[in-house]
């Protein structure tokens, strides 16, 4: 990162990594008065080398170190590298295996859609009403991964070649029954923070994104679909069971702040109406095809896999050298694409110091996977 | 006159949630009762083991560490806490299921070296009463109409 | 004379001194001592009984006793009110599962903390604010009255015009503050400070001067007095709410607190104090809330006043002030936990644009009433 010339009646701030509201990371702004100027996103405070990692595990290790890079909807990225050794290897996944992953990758995208939520409206100030309640809804769907995986958080319930365990007894009414706790606990979220007239005041018209600026700064996921552009991975390039599944990509027209909050909490209720679908309509058959412990793989191949995690595209693609390891692995984030977007947006519209937590958390940035 | 009416909502949503149960669990006078499948520390069936090595292959953290036990013949793993990430390959891996995971999670220690677990170690689970003297109530997570209540389900 | 010589007659005074009169002095001090106990007793006695109502209300209400437990209560309060709303428990342990002495023990914490002040501060800016900041609402509330003759300070008839001047004094602390703590936080914060306290004092002083004028006098227990029919808040009603909006923006409480904004800026002008300056600051806090709240309930809720039942007054108490004062402490908890904070340029724009021309309204409705009723 250079360091710029600073005009003198111009004051620059380190929002930085020492601030209750900033993350893990810094952001450099240069203030004129309340006006910030521009915005230098300073990020790299949690790089730990994951692609560098995943070098030195085998194909079926890795798929630990690869949750731990984001941690509020592991499921996807997982399912990420997990589809692209599949590719590599030339493995087959049953269909049984294939509804499984989609149902754990929906529950993950709400889990972190509600934490993207209580984040959003935290940051407005302090909103102490709704920031613990998604919190609490979160145990529930943190109780199911439990009862299926055996953990909360960081499951590794995906291996090449399918799942590592099939349903447990009366899970598919378990899901029912969160299904409907959760949307009953939506209207309390609507009445309570959407149609709260000072929380619209806050959020609308801040941090405006046109449709044209949004596909040349290549924005992604819920950045880009409240601008409204209609593209999702899940009904582009349909991977796991989407492609039998039926659902609506939400987009919104105005590109501020309050669309994207709005795109997220009708994803949810999306996401809410797959995980009934994959309850009611899941096929039967074995969960996990036959690989051995250390697969090793044929020389020269690549394969790349995109998935669509909650906050936008995520892409591996692996290379391979004919050992037991991977010889590289890349991985494309969509936080790393969304800061760009974010620097850009003091040139674009006018931001105040207030609107900064505001525009930053409607961006959803998950430091870990912006810095890998 | 519809932004007072939503104005004066939000009371309206909030104000009976100060009469709800607290989502809290008083830990360590309550526990959770964790599901069947739930990952914790390991258990380690001495006669089954069959000294393979396969959990020590697997292990993508490098925890296990096969090692000779007092009295018995062959290695036996040992897993070091401080890095296991309790993610269950080496339980999946184990071919004859001598490794299996139970739902015990108190680990704390005073020194590192306290975290790394020999196998005749491994091989006895203590009483939770033991490592909590002053748990009194075992409680489960229910779902009801309105909220998420916290049952309770032994008294101890 | 020379000064060897006048200091060798300066130490010969000294050891004269030391062997004739210095032992005759004692044995007087000490032939006096049995006396001596029991007469400063009685003079302390009689002290306290002749100024005994002075200092009743110097040391329990309003005077230190009742601020400081007022801010240890509302603390607690607000921290038990916001962790109910938010399914949690608050303090718990600490004080026989209710957390009441959490307070307390937060405040020792804070006491025995130490202190850093930054190396390029101005030191005596920075150390003056958190003793300044509480002494100033604390000289504002001597001036209300809590009972019709408990009144610990008497301006003359004139307690209204001087409540509103010491509340002006209020923003010029955090101004020189943000400055003097050489930091980029806390000057914006102060910055933000001295827009928010403009547009909301004018407001509040053209309010109160309503009510000044349909009590027909500037003294605050003449306005309780005259509320004794009923109270201002049912013919004063705009100006009512806009002194109740303009109560949580002078006292930088959410949905206004812009000056500390923790999300933003860390906390603001209060960014460097740390120890025991940060537990003053936190106190003046709470104390000017509780200034600007005495002061509304007294100008629109009938102070003292007991509600009147059929036109007869209830019997006229202390007691109906600290109830009245709960009661709008709750309210207020309760928006705080209701509403996300209003960003700097659209609190301006409340206060000028809005809270403004109805106060002036108000002020005009209250003349024509008041015309209306002297003819």
């Amino acid at each position: 990162m250079t360091e710029p010339e600073i005009k003198p009646e111009v004051m620059r701030i380190s929002w930085g990594p020492q601030h209750p509201m900033s993350g893990q990371t810094r952001i450099l702004i240069d203030v004129d008065g309340e006006v910030v100027r521009r915005i230098i996103a300073d990020i790299g405070f949690t790089h730990r080398g994951i692609e560098k990692i995943l070098e030195n595990r085998t194909f079926i290790q890795g798929i630990v170190p690869i949750e731990r890079m984001v941690m509020a909807d592991t499921a996807n990225i997982a399912l990420g590298y997990v589809q692209a050794v599949e590719e590599a290897l030339g493995i087959e996944v049953p269909e049984r295996a294939k509804w499984i992953r989609s149902l754990i990758c929906e529950m993950g995208r709400i889990n972190s859609h509600l934490y993207a939520f209580g984040l959003q409206v935290e940051c407005t100030g302090y909103f102490p009403a709704v920031f613990l309640w998604t919190t609490v809804d979160r145990e529930v769907l943190l109780d199911l991964f439990e009862k299926l995986t055996g953990a909360r958080w960081s499951y590794s319930f995906f291996i090449p070649g399918g799942v590592r365990a099939d349903l447990p007894e009366g899970f598919r009414d378990e899901v029912r029954r969160a299904v409907e706790y959760l949307r009953r606990r939506f209207q309390d979220y609507w009445d309570a923070m959407v149609e709260n007239p000072l929380f619209e005041m806050r959020n609308r018209g801040v941090g405006v994104l046109s449709r044209e600026d949004a596909i040349r700064l290549g924005a992604t996921g819920p950045v880009l679909r409240g601008s409204g552009v209609d593209m999702d991975v899940r009904k582009d390039e349909p991977y796991a069971a989407y492609g039998d599944l039926d659902f609506k990509v939400i987009t919104e027209r105005e590109g501020d702040c309050f669309a994207r909050l709005k795109v997220r909490f009708h994803e949810i209720e999306q996401s809410l109406n797959i995980m009934e679908q994959i309850a009611d309509e899941i096929p039967g058959g074995p969960v996990r095809t036959k690989v051995p412990l250390f697969p090793r793989s044929k020389p020269g191949v690549e394969a790349l896999s995109r998935v669509e995690t909650a906050r936008g595209e995520l892409g591996v693609h692996i290379f391979t050298d004919g050992g037991l390891k991977p010889y590289r692995v890349k991985i494309n984030s969509p936080t790393l694409r969304n800061m760009y977007v974010f620097e850009r947006l003091a040139e674009l519209n006018r931001v105040l110091v207030a609107d900064l937590p505001v525009i930053l958390y409607s961006i959803d940035p998950w430091y870990l996977d912006c810095d890998r | 006159m519809s932004f007072f009416k939503k104005l004066v909502k939000p009371f309206l949503v909030v104000a009976p949630y100060v009469a709800r149960s607290s989502q809290t669990v008083k830990y360590p006078d309550e526990r959770l009762i964790f599901s069947e499948r739930f990952r914790g520390r390991h258990h380690l069936d001495l006669d089954k083991c069959i000294h393979c090595g396969l959990c020590a292959r697997i292990c993508p953290c490098a925890s296990i560490v096969l090692v000779p036990v007092e009295g018995r013949e062959g290695k036996y793993p040992q897993i070091d806490y401080g890095t296991c990430s309790l993610c269950g390959l080496c339980v999946d891996a184990c071919p004859r299921g001598a490794l299996t995971m139970t739902d015990f999670v108190e680990f704390s220690a005073y020194k590192r070296s306290d975290l790394v677990y020999s196998p005749e170690r491994l091989a006895e689970v203590p009483d939770i009463k033991e490592v909590l003297p002053m748990l009194k109530r075992r409680i489960r997570p229910v779902l009801t109409d309105k909220e998420m209540k916290y049952e309770v389900v032994e008294e101890l | 004379m020379d000064v060897v010589t006048l200091i060798w007659l300066y130490i010969l005074g000294l050891v004269r001194w030391l062997l004739h009169e210095a032992p005759l002095q004692v044995i007087n001090f000490i032939r006096s001592l049995p006396t001596l106990i029991p007469e400063l007793l009685k003079w302390l006695w009689d002290f306290i009984w002749f100024n005994f109502k002075p200092l009743a209300q110097i040391i329990v209400i309003p005077g230190l006793a009742f601020i400081l437990l007022f801010a240890m209560i509302a603390v607690w309060f607000e921290r038990k009110f916001l962790a109910r709303a938010m399914l949690r428990i608050g303090p718990y342990y600490c004080g026989k599962r209710s957390g009441w002495l959490q307070v307390i023990a937060d405040f020792l914490k804070l006491f025995f903390k130490e202190f850093v002040i930054p190396d390029d501060a101005e030191k005596v800016l920075f150390l003056a604010a958190p003793v300044l900041l509480p002494t100033i609402p604390a000289l504002a509330i001597t001036l209300i009255p809590f009972d019709s003759n408990w009144v610990l300070f008497d301006a003359g008839g004139l307690s209204l015009p001087v409540f509103l001047a010491i509340a002006g004094l209020a923003p010029v602390i955090p101004i020189f503050t943000g400055w003097a703590a050489n930091n980029k936080y806390t000057i914006i914060g102060s910055f933000r400070t001295a827009y928010l306290y403009i547009s909301g004092e004018i407001p509040l002083v053209i309010c109160a001067a309503a009510t000044a004028l349909l009590a027909g006098s500037l003294d605050l227990v003449d306005i309780v007095e005259a509320q004794k029919p009923i109270w201002f808040a049912i013919p004063q009603f705009i100006g009512f709410l806009i002194f109740f909006v303009g109560l949580i923006l002078e006292a930088e409480r959410t949905p206004f607190d812009v000056p500390t904004a923790e999300t933003e800026l860390v906390m603001g002008w209060r960014t460097e104090f740390s120890g025991v300056l940060f537990g003053f600051t936190m106190m003046a806090e709470y104390l000017s809330f509780l200034g600007w709240t005495l002061l509304f309930i007294v100008l629109y809720l009938g102070g003292y006043l007991g509600p009147s039942l059929f036109g007869v007054p209830l019997y006229d108490h202390i007691f109906w002030m600290l109830l009245k004062l709960a009661v709008i402490v709750v309210i207020i908890v309760l928006i705080r936990t209701v509403y996300p904070r209003l960003r700097l340029d659209q609190t301006l724009r409340l206060g000028w644009n809005y809270l403004m021309p109805l106060s002036l309204l108000n002020l005009l409705m209250t003349l024509i009433l008041k015309w209306g009723l002297i003819i």
